[in-house]
């Protein structure tokens, strides 16, 4: 621990050498140990139990959830951490491998280190290895963008490949056209705010499903129609009381009882005035995101239009998204006023609630996917497992190539990695071998998590992959090597890439580091 | 150095003792209530932070309120709480069956089977399990009263109000099919009934009316009617006071005249709303209650009371929806609106003494919604509690069977056969699977033998007998709890709907399922 009283502040840290790097790779290593058993189809699960108010539980297998919410004080495990998060952004798959992998050729890294090869060394071969890999990688691709159907048996096969190592596994097959379903809607396009994803309580996870359309959980108001055919909607966000006076201590004199009622009277007409404006829109059905008070909603109810309030700030801009309506908070000029257009409003109810239903929306990419299941534990679980295969079915729907899940490309990429590493002259080549044996790691990991002999399943697959053109990986429900293609566990080209890309970048940078400086905690005030 | 997570051997020891750590206390939360479970199941007294005490056999209330802080233990009791909503009875059952089946699974981890092997042929067994008891389900007929009857029977057979389940029975049959809606006949809103509880007289009170009922009394301020006959009804949601603005105002009085003056004009306000609810003939006014200022004053009170109006005030804002179904009224915000249109008509609304209280009714309400009222009557407040959770219980009990039309026996038999026929089923399947499949029937057993056990007899001679008898094909016997020996339970009349069973049993493995994942508990922000 270094004592630079003259350079630091008191309570300054720093670690310098050995000792830095040491910090760094044990830091990075616990954070990959952590997750790794929820690797693959049988990973398994964690319990997160907050330390903060309510002690509340989450479970769940998605690493970027995990890695979220630890209390982290490694610098080294932070940067872990965080290129989990980045991979959760940009491809919304492969959280846990990222980090598995960064671990794994950390690892290595520090054996090599202990053989006194310089870190720059280990670098430069890691770059060579990880070029190779990604080349590798993009040979064994296969793009069946132009033929629909195989196209979508593709996207089927992605799903389930994603959604088998989560909660959802067991109804993977649902799932799977769910979501396929869903994001083929999109048309292309990445925006997933128009996939909707409702929880409700109740039921089995296999009777969620996909619901063209929009629903949003609040009510109808009182005595107004329950169901709209050819619905013109406004979205509005407007306060529906009387409009206040806004400066501070504004008050009126009178001299009388009346012109209190008076004052009532005005105040009531204002906000009489203010519903027929929206009135003369022509619309049918209002929403605001504001309350809607007692008076203005009877005079909706007599005017026959459905009036929705209070709806959140999230539900009336995806409402305004998908009916192609626009926000609004003023009601003078009805003309330049965007209304939202859907076929048919109704009441359903889901389990013991009752919700609004937009069917017919004018965006026709939008859908709902309503999840059912047995506990709020399980629902969020099934939430995050399906944003992930939704996350990657948009990723491969832009970069449409795909490659073989179970293992395949990691000994695709570690066999020609070795294969350079032979060519390669020098220490360099160590480094390289180090690459290969630490992918090697993920499907060990795999193998392990499932309870299967990994040393003996990894070994039968090298043999098989020492063939050119092999198809073989671990077939972890029957715990044999079989053939990816026939039992149709696909990945998506871009996640495998990123995975690599930025495991490799992390480990790099973390090797670079030989000192790590930490600042003096900032002082908090002592407020006892 | 930073004090980081430096752990870096991960031996999987820890993992082993994080699971069995949260299998034993989900098994002790079980435990906890087993004993409640079945028609002579013990009542739990449960005493909680704040001094209340409360009796109760019902499942989910019990870990409702043990408060639990364990994670595993914790999703014991969201598991109850889901069968709550998915199926309203069997809370105590779907946790007696997630006990049974961790303990099974404690022994096949002993084993070294890995969990997730154990996972997906819990799964299979329990798909298989709820084919099973579909074969064995009866279809029923809404129509059949009585077997709806017989139905809400066996639920309230197991609650400290069983001996007035010839009462509670038939009225909750009545209260669901009151309210199920024609055109979605597959459900049923339990918000359209309503249950009040009032204290005193005795359970054999409580009463169904088709109608409405306010938990408050009629405005006695001022000596208005209490009974009127032939009402129209109107549901205010304006305030009978002195004006008030939003906008700050203060009226000045300069001297005494004007004061005089002042409360002249204010009189002169009311009488002049009250007139004008008058002119419609409106004789029953129910005022939403307003937080911004007074919905009624004395003032107006008595002038109302003077037009021989009945008042009913403070009526809660979430209770408008239901009061302007009921009524087939609407809402009326302002005075300027008062229509006769509006307004609701009824044969008689009348202030009925109920215990120490006193309660308003409405009946004989024209062209009334799809709702009814149940006003629940017991002695102290816990049998009164614990009745109107049974009748809740009843109620859901009917729902269950207006969503899906089938019943199947009780007592324990369809788990008996399911556990029959998981056996022979798990003697054709090969390695670890059969072994798995073999122990999720030997769970299924501890129904049987905890109802045995609960009601004070052998559970070994009993289950014995009952495999026996199911063996021989007799798929619908079941123990009878009452006479204490085993019997055809269809003809007994202890029948359950279907859905309460597959839920349970479905709802149970998925939660054994999620607690043999986990093999970490890490702790966050």
């Amino acid at each position: 621990m270094g004592q630079n009283g003259e350079l630091f502040k008191p309570d300054a840290m720093e670690e310098k050498g050995e000792r830095a790097r040491m910090a760094s790779f044990i830091g990075a290593m616990a954070i990959a140990d952590l997750v790794k058993s929820t690797l693959g189809p049988k990973g398994m699960d964690k319990i997160l139990q907050s330390t903060g108010r309510g002690h509340s539980v989450t479970v769940t297998n998605d690493g970027a959830t995990i890695l979220k919410s630890l209390h982290v004080d490694n610098p080294a495990a932070k940067v872990l951490v965080d290129i989990s998060k980045v991979q959760d952004d940009e491809v919304g798959d492969g959280t846990t491998s990222v980090v598995v992998l960064a671990g794994e050729l950390l690892r290595e890294a520090e054996k090599l280190v202990a053989l006194k090869i310089h870190p720059m060394t280990i670098i430069a071969g890691y770059r060579m290895a990880a070029e190779c890999a990604r080349n590798a990688l993009e040979a064994g691709v296969r793009n069946h963008k132009d033929d629909l159907e195989r196209f979508r048996s593709d996207l089927v096969n992605i799903a389930m490949t994603t959604l088998s190592s989560k909660i959802l596994s067991q109804d993977k097959v649902h799932f799977a056209n769910l979501a396929v379903d869903a994001v083929l809607r999109l048309k292309g396009s990445s925006n997933m705010e128009s996939i909707q994803i409702i929880k409700k309580c109740g039921g089995a996870l296999k009777d969620s499903f996909l619901d063209e359309g929009f629903i949003l959980d609040k009510k109808i108001g009182v005595g107004q129609p329950k169901r709209i055919e050819n619905a013109k909607i406004l979205v509005a966000n407007t306060a529906m009381d009387t409009d206040k006076v806004k400066i501070y201590g504004a008050r009126v004199r009178v001299d009388a009882m009346s012109k209190v009622a008076e004052i009532e009277a005005a105040e009531k007409i204002k906000m009489k005035n203010k519903v027929e404006k929206i009135v003369a829109h022509g619309i049918n059905c209002f929403v605001n995101r504001q309350l809607i008070y007692n008076y203005p909603e009877e005079l909706f109810a007599d005017a026959g239009i459905m009036a929705i309030e209070h709806a959140d700030f999230d539900g009336i801009e995806r409402l305004a998204l998908v009916t192609g309506g626009e926000i609004t908070s003023t009601f003078n000029d009805p003309e330049n006023v965007k209304l939202g257009h859907c076929k048919l409003i109704e009441e359903i109810m889901i389990g013991e609630d009752r919700l609004i239903h937009f069917s017919g929306v004018a965006l026709g990419e939008a859908c709902t996917i309503v999840l059912r299941g047995a506990s709020s534990h399980v629902l969020d679980e099934a939430e995050r497992s399906l944003h992930d295969a939704l996350c990657v079915l948009v990723a491969t729907v832009q970069d449409s190539r795909v490659i073989w899940g179970g293992g395949w490309p990691e000994f695709l990429m570690a066999r020609r990695v070795e294969e350079l590493g032979r060519k390669t002259p020098g220490k360099k080549s160590l480094a390289i071998d180090a690459f290969a044996t630490a992918l090697r790691a993920i499907p060990t990991t795999i193998a392990d998590n499932a309870g299967l002999d990994s040393a003996d399943l990894v070994s039968q697959l090298r043999a098989a992959h020492s063939e050119d053109g092999s198809r073989a990986g671990i077939d972890v429900i029957s715990g044999e090597v079989g053939d990816m293609e026939k039992l149709g566990i696909y990945e998506a080209f871009k996640v495998k890439q990123a995975v690599l890309l930025s495991a490799t970048e992390a480990s790099e940078m973390i090797l670079r580091v030989d000192e790590i400086i930490k600042c003096a905690p900032r002082q908090r005030e002592d407020r006892m | 150095m930073a004090p980081a997570k430096t752990e870096k051997y991960v031996d999987t020891k820890r993992k082993d003792d994080i699971r069995h750590a949260n299998m034993v206390a989900a098994k002790a939360v079980a435990d906890a209530v087993r004993t409640s479970l079945g028609p002579r199941g013990m009542d739990k007294m449960l005493s909680t932070a704040n001094g209340d005490v409360i009796i109760t056999n019902d499942g989910a209330t019990i870990l409702d309120k043990m408060e639990v802080i364990q994670p595993a233990a914790k999703m014991l009791v969201e598991l109850s709480k889901s069968q709550d909503i998915v199926a309203g009875d069997g809370t105590t059952t779907v946790v007696v069956l997630a006990g049974a089946l961790l303990k099974q699974c404690l022994d096949l981890l002993g084993k070294g089977i890995h969990p997730t092997t154990i996972s997906e042929a819990l799964h299979k067994a329990s798909e298989k399990a709820v084919e099973v008891i579909k074969s064995m389900a009866i279809p029923v007929e809404l129509t059949d009263q009585e077997q709806l009857i017989k139905i809400a029977s066996t639920s309230l057979n197991s609650k400290v109000v069983s001996q007035y389940s010839t009462l509670l029975a038939p009225l909750a049959v009545d209260a669901v099919l009151n309210v199920r809606d024609l055109d979605r006949p597959d459900s049923v809103d339990l918000r359209d009934i309503k249950v009040l509880r009032k204290l005193g007289g005795t359970v054999d009170d409580t009463e169904l009316v088709k109608g409405l009922v306010f938990d408050h009394k009629a405005s006695h301020t001022a000596g208005g009617p209490t009974r009127v006959e032939n009402a129209k009804i109107g549901l205010i949601q304006f305030q009978i006071s002195p004006p008030k603005t939003d906008i700050e105002q203060s009226v000045i009085v300069s001297d005494y005249t004007q004061m005089d003056r002042i409360l002249k004009e204010e009189r002169n306000y009311i009488l002049g709303i009250i007139k004008k609810i008058r002119a419609t003939g409106c004789n029953v006014l129910l005022i939403q209650k307003s937080i911004l200022r007074d919905a009624v004053t004395d003032l107006s009170l008595h002038y109302l009371a003077k037009a021989k109006i009945l008042v009913i005030k403070d009526v809660e804002r979430e209770d408008i929806e239901f009061i302007s179904k009921t009524l087939n009224c609407l809402p009326i915000a302002n005075i300027e609106h008062f229509r006769t249109e509006k307004l609701g008509y009824a044969d008689l609304v009348e202030e009925v003494p109920v215990g120490n209280g006193r309660v308003v009714k409405v009946t004989g309400i024209k062209d009334m919604g799809r709702t009814v009222s149940i006003i629940v009557r017991g002695s102290n407040a816990l049998v009164l509690d614990e009745a109107a959770r049974s009748l809740h219980d009843a109620l859901c009990v009917i729902r269950c069977l207006v969503n899906q039309r089938y019943l199947i026996a009780g007592g324990g038999a369809p788990e008996i056969e399911v556990s029959r026929q998981l056996g022979i089923w798990s003697r054709s399947l090969h390695g670890m699977e059969s072994y798995c499949v073999r122990a999720f029937a030997d769970a299924m057993e501890v129904i049987p033998f905890t109802l045995a056990e609960n009601a004070g007899l052998n559970p070994i001679s009993i289950v014995t007998e009952l495999r026996n008898r199911h063996a021989n094909g007799e798929v619908n016997t079941g123990i009878n709890v009452r006479k204490g020996q085993i019997t055809n339970i269809l003809e007994e009349n202890v029948v359950q709907p279907l859905l309460v069973s597959t839920s349970a049993l479905s709802l149970a493995t998925e939660c054994v399922r999620m607690i043999l994942k986990i093999d970490d508990i890490v702790s966050t922000r």
